[in-house]
């Protein structure tokens, strides 16, 4: 073993050139870390991308059948008033069927549904409280209701919109960090059948309203009911991110005005017809590979005459895509790296075999081994790997970090700008994702200002990506730091085989 | 010990020779000088004999036996020390830790003794702090000594030595000279040394020269005082 202690010899008195090969190989073994880093960790964000951005099935009014009934009903008066000119014929009404909450139990009992979140939407009206008032230009709109779930502006509408959820937690207003509980709590399975509600800040600074304090709610003058009171408590104040009104339309509500309550007492608001209904459940799918299967056994269980249950797993597809091209950009630089690395190391061990060549004819010239000889070089750049492994796993990291960073924004702003167009032409962008979510009785549900809501979290979620150097990156990185130096040693090597020591020695 | 069959050696055209069917035999316990003009084929001959080249025609023998069967490497590490004009030390390297190392390379009897090695350098006089300084910082003839003791450490019955005192003034050269008569008379090693200095040649035991192709004695070497 001699030419180890050889070896140890010749990188300890040459001090100088062993910390700059050190270096050099620290900076090879850097970048191939960070691609190590960046392809492992998109992976795991990938696989994550199936457990937390899972998806989701929304079952709600079918919208396509009820306008077919619509327009059958259209063509049925137009053919009445051929035959009878005298009668005038009335316009027939979109009527969209409320989902019945015992067929959303049913489909939550499927396997491979997680959990679901019922969505209820209404209006009422403010007794004895100021709502927030929205001055647009010389107008001011007041009342309104939802906005991303509105078919348009209605007259009757009450001035505060009501969202019932089974959960704040659930509601993807709050789990995307459009809305964030600052005071009290959120609303959970408990307060099913209670009146407790959860108020915007703004709404609750300009009333004096705090946690534990009640207010009154007036539902809607309908047909068949009159407006009636209703004393509730609430349990919580939310902070909303985006209380901005510049992209809200006529008739619009300031999203201040939005009071989350459960789904309950929503349909309390919205009369009796309401009762154990919903405008849409919402399941998430435990794993989003198989949303297709869960949705084909889920339209088994329902009429889907009037009821459809669509799939959203864009969130996991986008992840996935932009993931895709993290993953294929770190495989390139490990590549790149590993394969510029093998030149560059190979030429610093051609240059130093050359420098060196009358140690090797003296090797050679006392009957050493040409085998032990090129064993000694590997040892000296095996040394050198080794410290170099460990600079970089200190600094990996760091490179990782940043690197990732980069990819992602990249990749988010490609995957963000093919995916929008789809998004903005299907619903816009609502205030808040729940009021996208649901819509008030009789309203055309518009799931897509949510779904674009749930796209960001899930993008959100993605820029996250956690570098972190495990055992394994290290132990993959010394593997392809051997693999580097054999091939630079052996390059170098066959001028250590060709030297003649006479020519060495002697000739010159 | 050596002996040499037709020997003949030529660099491209054959008929340019260096040398040509020579036989020579060197015997143990006698200290050879091979001397002659530049040019002559004084190194090559050398390196042949301390098989660091191959003959073009022609064979060596050591202790009858063909150097190129066992294979040239075999045959430097095992039986053969060789001692540079340029020193040729492990310039990373102290005077001991070039002694150790050639002990260990060649597996010589002595190989891992540090006390043998200090003997050693001793005896050709470092002293215990300039033996474990690094080389580069010793005087020329100061590692002219290392790269004797470097050869003598080892259990190689050949010492082959090429101008070893080519960088040396003439007290050292003298000494180094010296040195080799011992290394033959003391230990009973076969020593061939490629020498310019004739005053040098002239203190060993045989002086063959090589001129206009023709090897000569012109010093004929004593009846072997060891016999092999």
């Amino acid at each position: 073993m001699n030419f180890v202690k050889r070896a140890w010899l010749n990188l300890w008195a040459r001090k100088g050139r062993s910390a700059l090969l050190i270096l050099v190989t620290a900076a090879i073994m850097l970048f191939v870390l960070a691609g190590l880093l960046l392809r492992s960790a998109a992976n795991t964000a990938v696989a994550n991308a199936k457990s937390s951005v899972g998806a989701t099935l929304t079952l709600s009014a079918n919208r396509e059948a009820a306008f077919k009934k619509m327009r059958e009903q259209m063509e049925d008066q137009s053919q009445d008033s051929d035959s009878d000119s005298d009668t005038t014929p009335t316009r027939p009404s979109l009527t969209m069927t409320p989902v019945k909450l015992s067929d959303a139990e049913k489909i939550a009992k499927l396997s491979g549904i997680e959990s679901y979140n019922v969505s209820v939407s209404t209006s009422a009206n403010a007794s004895g409280f100021d709502v927030i008032e929205t001055s647009t230009g010389t107008s001011i709109m007041q009342g309104g209701g939802g906005f991303g779930g509105r078919g348009g502006f209605e007259d009757n509408s009450g001035d505060i919109t009501i969202s019932g959820v089974s959960s704040t937690a659930g509601a993807t207003a709050f789990s995307d960090g459009t809305n964030t509980i600052t005071k009290g709590r959120g609303l959970t399975s408990d307060d099913i059948g209670t009146k407790n509600v959860v108020v915007e800040t703004e709404l609750a600074k300009q009333n004096d309203l705090a946690v534990g304090d009640t207010i009154k709610l007036k539902s809607l003058k309908t047909d068949d009911a009159a407006a009636k009171s209703y004393t509730v408590t609430i349990v919580g104040i939310y902070k909303a991110k985006s209380s901005s009104t510049a992209q809200m339309g006529p008739g619009a509500s300031d999203p201040a005005n939005t009071i989350f309550t459960s789904y309950s007492f929503a349909n309390t608001l919205k009369g009796s017809d309401a009762k154990n209904t919903a405008d849409s459940v919402i399941f998430t799918v435990s794993t989003p590979s198989k949303v297709d299967s869960v949705q084909k056994a889920a339209k088994k269980l329902i009429n889907t005459s009037k009821f459809s249950i669509d799939s959203n797993d864009a969130s996991y597809q986008m992840v996935k895509a932009s993931m895709s091209s993290v993953t294929s950009f770190a495989d390139k630089i490990v590549w790149l790296v590993a394969i510029a690395g093998t030149i560059i190391l190979a030429l610093i061990v051609i240059l130093m075999i050359r420098e060196r060549r009358f140690e090797i004819g003296v090797l050679l010239a006392l009957g050493e081994r040409r085998g032990k000889i090129i064993a000694q070089f590997f040892c000296e750049l095996l040394v050198v790997l080794l410290v170099a492994i460990g600079l970089a796993s200190a600094g990996g990291q760091f490179v990782g970090d940043k690197l990732g960073e980069q990819v992602v924004a990249s990749a988010q702003t490609s995957t963000t700008n093919n995916a929008q167009g789809g998004f903005t032409r299907g619903g816009g962008q609502a205030p808040s994702g729940d009021q996208g979510q649901g819509a008030p009785s009789g309203q055309m549900p518009g799931n897509m200002g949510g779904r674009a809501s749930a796209n960001q979290a899930a993008m959100q979620k993605q820029a996250k990506l956690s570098t972190r150097i495990t055992l394994k990156d290290v132990g993959l990185l010394t593997v392809l730091g051997l693999a580097i130096i054999l091939i630079a040693i052996t390059a170098g090597a066959a001028g250590i085989l060709r030297l003649q020591p006479k020519k060495v020695l002697i000739g010159s | 010990m050596l002996e040499t069959k037709d020997l003949s050696y030529w660099y491209t055209n054959k008929e340019d020779y260096l040398f040509k069917d020579l036989d020579l035999t060197f015997d143990a316990g006698i200290s050879y000088a091979i001397v002659g003009e530049s040019g002559t084929g004084k190194t090559t001959l050398i390196s042949l004999l301390a098989g660091l080249d191959k003959p073009r025609a022609g064979k060596i023998l050591f202790r009858g036996e063909d150097i190129q069967a066992s294979g040239l490497s075999n045959f430097r590490r095992h039986h053969v020390s060789i001692v540079f004009q340029a020193y040729n030390l492990f310039t990373y390297m102290s005077a001991l830790e070039n002694l150790m190392t050639a002990l260990s390379i060649t597996h010589s009897s002595h190989n891992g003794d540090r006390q043998y090695a200090m003997q050693m350098l001793s005896k050709l006089g470092l002293t215990e702090e300039q033996m474990k300084q690094n080389v580069q910082r010793l005087s020329g003839g100061q590692q002219q000594r290392v790269a004797i003791a470097r050869a003598m450490v080892c259990d190689a019955p050949l010492v082959v030595a090429d101008e070893p005192t080519g960088n040396l003034d003439e007290a050292n050269s003298d000494e180094v000279m010296a040195l080799f008569n011992q290394l033959a008379h003391d230990q009973g090693k076969c020593v061939i040394i490629v020498t310019h200095d004739a005053a040098g040649a002239a203190k060993c035991d045989a002086v063959l020269r090589l001129k206009h192709r023709e090897l000569t004695w012109q010093k004929q070497p004593p009846v072997p005082a060891m016999v092999d």
